[in-house]
């Protein structure tokens, strides 16, 4: 296969096999698929190791460990396989490389620092939404469940209705 | 019986559903990073209407998925209800659109979504790195926030349960799904042929930024499967395999019911198909007796489905009742039944070790509980946990059905 960067796949043809990955996990599993509440276990553990206590007495933390470890999980595992196919596929197309994304009038750590903050407000975000665009927008979504298309719905409005102000972070 | 999703992955075989996991999501992480993902300037595009590839990749993949489950719920191998009652969660309608805005800012702002973040992290880019960073971070916030009787309550408000857009016009779980999805499907196309002209407009304007991505010939044929997909969706229809016939009812666990019982009692639905007499003497707390001939009586297929119906056995149902497959809502059967249920309450439970996570703790003191009351006192509602909770609702009784 040829390196090429800047080559990505069609966009439906994208749509259709990420559609059938989708399926899949509906069909084997029953579950759908998911990005964010690895975050909180991973926060969790690394809190473990910090204060032990504390998560054991907040109840919305400590509810990661109703099954043991709170990374023996099955959307950790998930997550581990994201990390690999994306691993993979950048690998395969050239894409990878350490490098920091950006607009042309943005030095990197502006740059970090709204990938921190932006991220920040997502991960509150997503568990107010139980979900993300991974877990609640598509896979919802595809289900055709109230919640998720409101949630999807909003994700687009609030990205439209702030786009113009964040503009020179990216063009 | 659906033949679909294979349960004994998310019990027996767990390991092997774990492994299928990291299968699943390498599908989702290389698939990601191929429609180039994992580059925020590809991403944010959407919102600057320079490429739409978001929106085109997003609702390709969901009217795929959508579709792919409305055919195998057409041949009887899966239940699209069921899959859905599993895999979505509750909608809060509130919390989901606040919380969906506030993540469209977070879009906007750090150039990813959680899910291509990690792609992003996985490809070496330090912004995507900071991005995964953050959503840790501001999920353990927002879990800290919670301890606030105030989030809390926003948190929870606007639950409308297991809602489906079916259910909005209130189509019954036979049709709905595939009606509704074929709607979907026109509305995405349609959607898609509008965006490939926008496209084109801005590229002719020359804007140096526009890199349209155009369906194409691969477009094309996908727009041809998706088409196919929805015919055979509506063919399916006609064959006497509904989902009605496959439809399987879930299975509760005796703790899962006694938390639902105590905690949400106007959730549930609890209807005890013993003998009556049997029922009349000891049931569950706020149950219903009701012989099995009189289930018809019910009229479950027109019942409003907010509440989950449970029905209790002498032990495992079996077979589950026809009348009761028809309920619209969510439709659950105890596991192991009255004795399953007696087991669990009867026995005492073990003290919990010292030290023992809140979790195990709520657990013990709900057994403890359960236990005293159905063996203990007569027609009197369990007493209240020894320490009650310094917040949140207030917690209701067995209600006034006795023990």
């Amino acid at each position: 296969m040829e390196r090429n960067p800047d080559k990505f796949w069609n966009p439906y043809l994208a749509g259709a096999v990420l559609g059938l990955v989708l399926l899949s996990a509906f069909v084997v599993m029953g579950k759908g698929l998911g990005a964010s509440n690895t975050s909180l276990r991973l926060g969790v553990t690394a809190m473990e190791a910090v204060a032990p206590g504390h998560v054991a007495t907040t109840p919305a933390l400590a509810k990661t460990r109703a099954d043991g470890h709170p990374l023996d999980n099955w959307l950790v595992f998930e997550v581990l396989g994201v990390l690999l196919g994306g691993f993979v596929g950048a690998y395969t197309s050239g894409r990878l490389g350490k490098e920091t994304l950006k607009g042309p009038r943005i030095g990197n750590p502006g740059r970090w620092a709204m990938a921190f903050g932006g991220g920040a407000l997502m991960g509150a975000a997503a568990y107010m939404g139980r979900g993300c665009t991974s877990g609640q927008a598509l896979t919802g979504g595809a289900l055709l469940s109230a919640g998720a298309w409101v949630f999807m719905f909003s994700v687009f409005g609030g990205g439209y209705a702030l786009a113009y102000f964040v503009r020179r972070a990216w063009r | 019986m659906s033949f679909f999703p294979f349960e004994s992955l998310v019990g027996l075989q767990r390991e092997l559903g774990l492994v299928v996991g990291v299968l699943i999501g390498f599908g989702f992480g290389f698939t990601l990073e191929r429609a180039g993902f994992g580059r925020a300037q590809k991403l944010v595009g959407q919102f600057y209407g320079y490429d739409m590839t978001v929106f085109k990749v997003m609702f390709g993949a969901i009217v795929t998925a959508m579709l792919g489950l409305v055919v195998l719920s057409g041949l009887g191998l899966a239940d699209f209800r069921a899959i859905a009652e599993k895999a979505a969660s509750s909608t809060y309608l509130w919390p989901m659109l606040v919380g969906g805005l506030l993540l469209g800012v977070g879009f906007i702002v750090s150039g990813y979504c959680p899910g291509t973040s990690w792609v992003a992290a996985a490809s070496g880019k330090l912004d995507g790195l900071a991005t995964v960073l953050g959503v840790i971070a501001g999920q353990v916030a927002y879990a800290e926030l919670l301890s606030i009787p105030a989030v809390a309550r926003f948190h929870s408000s606007g639950d409308l349960g297991a809602l489906f857009l079916w259910d909005l016009l209130k189509l019954p779980n036979k049709v709905g799904p595939q009606a509704v999805a074929i709607a979907v499907t026109a509305m995405a196309v349609g959607c898609f042929i509008g965006v490939e002209k926008l496209e084109k407009l801005l590229s002719a304007r020359a804007d140096p930024a526009a890199r349209a991505t155009p369906a194409g010939r691969p477009g094309r044929f996908v727009f041809a499967g998706l088409a196919a997909s929805a015919l055979v969706g509506l063919a399916l229809l006609a064959l006497p395999t509904g989902t009605l016939a496959a439809r399987q009812p879930r299975v509760i666990a005796p703790l899962e019911l006694a938390r639902r019982v105590l905690d949400e009692p106007w959730k549930v639905r609890v209807i005890d198909l013993r003998d009556p007499k049997a029922c009349a003497e000891k049931r569950i707390p706020g149950s219903e007796c009701l012989a099995p001939a009189d289930l018809g009586k019910l009229g479950l297929a027109y019942a409003n489905p907010a509440r989950d119906l449970v029905l209790v056995g002498d032990a495992d149902l079996q077979p589950v009742p026809k009348e009761a497959l028809a309920y619209g809502g969510v439709l659950a059967v105890l596991q192991g039944g009255w004795k399953g249920w007696q087991a669990f309450a009867l026995e005492p439970p073990a003290p919990p070790a010292p030290g023992a996570s809140p979790a195990e703790m709520e657990t013990f003191r709900l057994r403890a509980g359960l236990q005293s009351a159905l063996t203990g006192m007569k027609a009197a509602p369990p007493p209240p946990p020894p320490s009650a909770a310094p917040a949140g609702p207030p917690r209701k009784g067995g209600g006034g059905c006795g023990s």
